[in-house]
């Protein structure tokens, strides 16, 4: 259910209206959708879902749900995203069955290890380099960092922090499945060309 | 759509919302609270603590779903399903902004659903979705709602209660002193928060509330 070629992962961003970057993030062509908004009430959110889970199928791509796997399980989503201060990925797994995608965010390899112990599908890994979208608790991990846990697990590794034009290629070198952005789409002047640049530059790489 | 009407036994009628104060790590008020619970006095608890994240309220609901509770108390966290299901709860309550009961039976069957409502909207709303139980207020002044403007008065709530058939329950500045008032509008049961907080009127005010709400 993971995309088997190098992917892009668009997290939707708290300044935009989450349908209209998603949308704009596919035609891009993201083939994972992260809705994620802390802050927003459970009706919103799922209505967001519901609109975000239909963009996706139409371009054949996957929505997962930040934190909120009611929310998931309500709208129909293909999974669910879990940082640390979540559900445990066995807990969600039990009342989401096998059939949905579970991530994890990890930001050093015991909690990677951890993550695939835990059945999870795939895990995010960061942050690789210096961001400001989300307050972090310690430094950047570095590429070496994501090469190391690569080695040690099997799980699809998602990229995220600090993730740009520039960097991006290489992380899939260092054995990233995939690369997840928030600021770099959504806060770009042409947020689809954006997310169209980072997609060829990754799968450019592969080939 | 059709779904397994409400328990064959009927709701309780005193509803207890917990603090929303509860430290993350050690459930201190709510946990004395329920283990103070007459053993013949059953009742809504409403684990509300909207501070905690995720993994905490998970290990909150995990600590009181077992605690050994009166029969046919049942077990309600705010909003979110998925930790009613992780932690076998018996329901969840939705604020009004929340995903509708309709939206979210389908993932829980067995799980009771009941909705805040403020308005005549709201209700209607509650009602096409198909919740449980209804919970109405501020119907007295309370502290903690005089941000919201004047509370809504028990002419409002004896109006709420005349257009549903679902039962309501009467939130915001309930006391034993005024609960009677309530009923007589026609309110299912009482709804409270702050009144229980204090540990050495709690067995008390539970028990003047339960000879109240079942004259």
């Amino acid at each position: 259910m993971i995309p088997f070629l190098p992917f892009l992962c668009v997290i939707t961003d708290k300044a935009l209206c989450p349908v209209s970057l998603a949308e704009k993030a596919l035609e891009g062509g993201a083939a994972m959708i992260q809705l994620r908004h802390k802050s927003a009430s459970g009706g919103q959110l799922f209505s967001w879902a519901i609109e975000i889970v239909n963009c996706c199928k139409r371009y054949n791509a996957l929505c997962i749900i930040n934190d909120r796997v009611d929310i998931a399980m309500a709208s129909k989503a293909d999974g669910v995203h879990l940082g640390q201060q979540d559900m445990p990925a066995t807990v969600a797994r039990k009342i989401m069955g096998k059939n949905t995608i579970i991530g994890v965010s990890t930001s050093s390899i015991e909690e990677a290890i951890l993550a695939e112990k835990d059945g999870a599908d795939y895990i995010g890994f960061g942050h690789i380099y210096p961001t400001l979208s989300k307050e972090k608790g310690h430094s950047p991990l570095g590429p070496e960092a994501l090469q190391e846990v690569s080695k040690l697990i099997s799980l699809p590794i998602v990229a995220i922090g600090g993730i740009s034009l520039d960097n991006a290629a290489s992380l899939i070198s260092c054995g990233a499945s995939g690369v997840a952005v928030i600021s770099a789409v959504s806060r770009a002047v042409d947020p689809s060309r954006a997310a169209q640049m980072l997609v060829s530059a990754i799968k450019k790489r592969n080939s | 759509m059709e779904h397994n009407k409400l328990p064959l036994t009927p709701l309780p009628r005193i509803f207890l919302i917990s603090s929303g104060e509860e430290d993350p790590d050690h459930s201190i008020r709510l946990t004395r609270q329920l283990s103070l619970l007459p053993r013949s006095i059953s009742c809504m608890v409403q684990i509300r603590e909207k501070q905690l994240d995720s993994r905490q309220l998970l290990t909150l609901a995990l600590e009181v779903r077992n605690i050994e509770l009166p029969e046919g108390t049942l077990l309600l966290v705010n909003e979110r399903v998925d930790i009613a299901l992780a932690a076998s709860l018996d329901g969840v309550h939705l604020p009004e902004n929340a995903c509708s009961p309709d939206k979210l039976r389908p993932v829980a069957p067995k799980l009771i659903f009941g909705c805040s409502v403020h308005s005549q909207k709201s209700l209607r709303l509650a009602e096409e979705s198909e919740a449980d139980y209804l919970l109405f207020g501020p119907v007295f002044d309370t502290p903690s709602k005089r941000r919201y403007g004047a509370p809504q008065g028990l002419v409002r709530l004896g109006e709420l209660c005349r257009t549903t058939t679902l039962p309501v329950f009467a939130l915001g500045g309930i006391t034993p002193e005024n609960a009677s008032r309530c009923m007589g509008e026609g309110a299912y049961g009482i709804a409270a928060l702050s009144i229980f907080q204090d540990p050495s009127q709690f067995v008390e005010t539970i028990e003047q509330f339960y000879h109240i709400v079942f004259p």
